[in-house]
């Protein structure tokens, strides 16, 4: 490598004034040689946080199962899946909290296993319930916080006062965190992420126990701090994520069940009938399931037991191949033909809600292919 | 090894620690407890018409007074942000295992320094009443003693501060430790073979302390203090270490 390429940040690098991140020009598999410190790479060719086939257990707790995702630069990407789907384990892993059983997390081209502390350096980390000191007044701490992010002097005092009027704490700087409310605690926490300008934020579940007054102010405030930043957010409110989020990353049971930007994601509904019907006999269920799948121009039919005998059905045509009006009537001809008992039958709405369910009953996505570079590097 | 902005940040979680500890009454309460305490043996031991102007029967009996003391200083260090949470914070800052238990530890021994402070006074009483002024040598000698024993016991209690999110069991198990170290060393070490009474006399923490309250300040005792000191510390920081593999 030139000389040259490694003092000069790319003009494409999504942030200001983190040289020490850029680690690589080259397309390479091997994480070892994008790991010096200064060896920058374009952004564009990379993503911001790369996980790789994570597997973490507690106990006999398979938490993570071969995790992998991207975050691209400049964007925010909501981590989404329901209480215990291992999204906490996942931001704890990528911060550096926790280590993992097997494979790797890179964080701006840096290996968390290798760079711990420098790599958490450009990480703003908001945990869930935004833990923090209650016997402190607020400045104190965010001062406290600037100190061992390593600025002194003038710059913490800046940094300070920077981050008390971003997220408007002025009122209540002189004030014991313990005596704040939760929305009050929730902006400390979310003011100590960003103290030291880093570009990359990772906001653990920041709407969880608020109100909805206070849930709007938080999810405004995000957006405000996601302004040229990578934001990874976890959460398992639904419009909270719809609302905030360019791209998604869902995770059930430990596993990926779909990653991709919302606007693709949710396209992916537009093509669907929802359809929940009673049958008498399984096997009258499963032959007009089959029926189904063999009309000309449905795709696929993923088939849920609701309870009992009824059925919930989601129908996921191609609009290339058939019309929607005329394929409803073939679907309910052979509903009719199985003598089933239709509850429900509509085009399902694009929605991150239907997606969601839709993920969840499908469950995870095939395990990814491993790279050359993609065993363990914990 | 140790750069300097991992030295600014060890220090800033020093003194965030020791400022900590005055703003909880369990801070201000074991100050009164010990300062109260030497008061009591002062009033005792010391304050007596016609006995010798020192202050040696208080620092005789330091290791035992340390004994509850520095483990009720200790518990809270890394067990409480355990217990709240705001461990995770800490751990997810740009700090280094070694730099977070040396900061947690120093803090510990400014307020071991701030409470001995509170003895002082005491000192200034002796000074006054005795005719002639006691000798300064063996009152600083027994100053140093209690400070390198209050170290040494820290340590103890930031190791079991980190093992467990609970102070009660990091209190009780520092604690525990301790008055097994100091009950083998002296009690245990008369009925133990000669080969375990060896090994048990070298590691004595009270015989040390005599050398010391008679005004001899022997460097082989203060290297005893202080390696086992950051022995201890050490211990400590691959215990945070290890935390992040559990």
């Amino acid at each position: 490598m030139r000389q040259s390429e490694a003092s000069v940040v790319p003009a494409s690098w999504p942030r200001i004034g983190i040289p020490t991140l850029a680690v690589s020009s080259e397309s390479t598999n091997q994480p070892e040689d994008r790991n010096h410190p200064d060896r920058p790479y374009p952004p564009a060719r990379h993503p911001m946080i790369e996980v790789r086939n994570l597997h973490k257990t507690y106990g006999r707790l398979h938490a993570l199962a071969g995790v992998s995702f991207d975050v691209p630069p400049g964007q925010v990407t909501g981590l989404l899946g329901a209480n215990g789907a291992g999204k906490s384990t996942t931001i704890r892993i990528i911060t550096g909290y926790t280590a993992p059983d097997a494979g790797w997390v890179r964080v701006g081209g840096l290996l968390t296993s290798q760079h711990s502390v420098r790599v958490r350096q450009h990480i703003g980390y908001l945990p869930e319930s935004a833990p923090t000191y209650g016997e402190m007044p607020v400045a104190a701490i965010l001062s406290y916080r600037a100190s061992l992010h390593g600025l002194r002097g003038k710059a913490r005092q800046r940094a300070v006062e920077r981050a008390i009027d971003t997220c408007v704490l002025g009122a209540v700087r002189k004030r014991r965190v313990g005596q704040l409310s939760k929305g009050y605690k929730q902006r400390v926490g979310l003011a100590t992420a960003i103290l030291h300008d880093p570009p990359v934020l990772i906001l653990d579940e920041p709407s969880n126990g608020l109100d909805p007054g206070q849930i709007t102010e938080t999810r405004s405030l995000i957006r405000r701090l996601a302004e040229g930043r990578t934001v990874l957010v976890s959460s398992h409110i639904l419009p909270e994520i719809e609302r905030t989020c360019d791209r998604l990353v869902m995770l059930a049971r430990g596993q990926l069940c779909a990653q991709g930007s919302l606007k693709d994601l949710l396209s992916q509904g537009e093509h669907e009938f929802l359809c929940e019907s009673k049958f008498q006999t399984h096997e009258a269920a499963t032959r007009a399931a089959a029926a189904v799948r063999a009309i000309v121009g449905v795709q696929g039919l993923v088939a849920r037991e609701m309870d009992g005998l009824v059925m919930r059905w989601r129908v996921s045509f191609d609009p290339a191949q058939a019309a929607e009006a005329p394929l409803r009537g073939i679907i309910a001809r052979e509903l009719a033909l199985a003598q089933a008992e239709v509850r429900l039958f509509e085009r399902e709405k694009a929605s991150l809600e239907s997606l969601f369910l839709k993920l969840m009953e499908q469950g995870p996505l095939e395990a990814p292919t491993q790279g050359p570079d993609e065993g363990s590097a914990a | 090894m140790f750069p300097l902005r991992s030295i600014g940040q060890t220090w800033t979680i020093a003194w965030r620690e020791f400022v900590a500890m005055f703003r909880v009454p369990v801070g201000w309460l074991v100050l009164a407890l010990y300062v109260g305490l030497w008061g009591v043996m002062f009033v005792q031991f010391v304050l007596v018409p016609g006995a010798p102007a020192t202050l040696r029967p208080l620092f005789a009996t330091a290791a035992w007074l340390m004994l509850p003391i520095a483990p009720a200083i200790s518990m809270r260090l890394v067990s409480d942000e355990l217990r709240t949470g705001s461990y995770e914070l800490l751990a997810t800052a740009p700090v280094g295992d070694l730099s977070l238990t040396m900061g947690k530890f120093l803090g510990a021994a400014l307020y071991l320094l701030a409470m001995l402070a509170g003895t002082l006074p005491l000192v200034g009483v002796l000074m006054a009443v005795s005719q002639p002024a006691p000798d300064v040598g063996p009152i600083l000698a027994g100053y140093l003693s209690v400070t390198l024993l209050g170290l040494l016991f820290l340590a103890v209690g930031l190791l079991a501060s980190c093992l467990t999110p609970s102070q009660t069991l990091s209190f009780l198990g520092a604690m525990l430790a301790l008055l097994v170290w100091l009950l083998a060393t002296t009690v245990g070490r008369a009925r133990a073979p000669d080969s375990v009474a060896q090994i048990l006399a070298a590691l004595a923490i009270t015989d040390r302390l005599s050398g010391f309250a008679k005004g001899v300040i022997d460097t082989g005792d203060v290297a005893f203090f202080l390696v086992l000191t950051a022995w201890f510390v050490l211990a400590s920081s691959i215990a945070i270490a290890v935390r992040r593999w559990l």
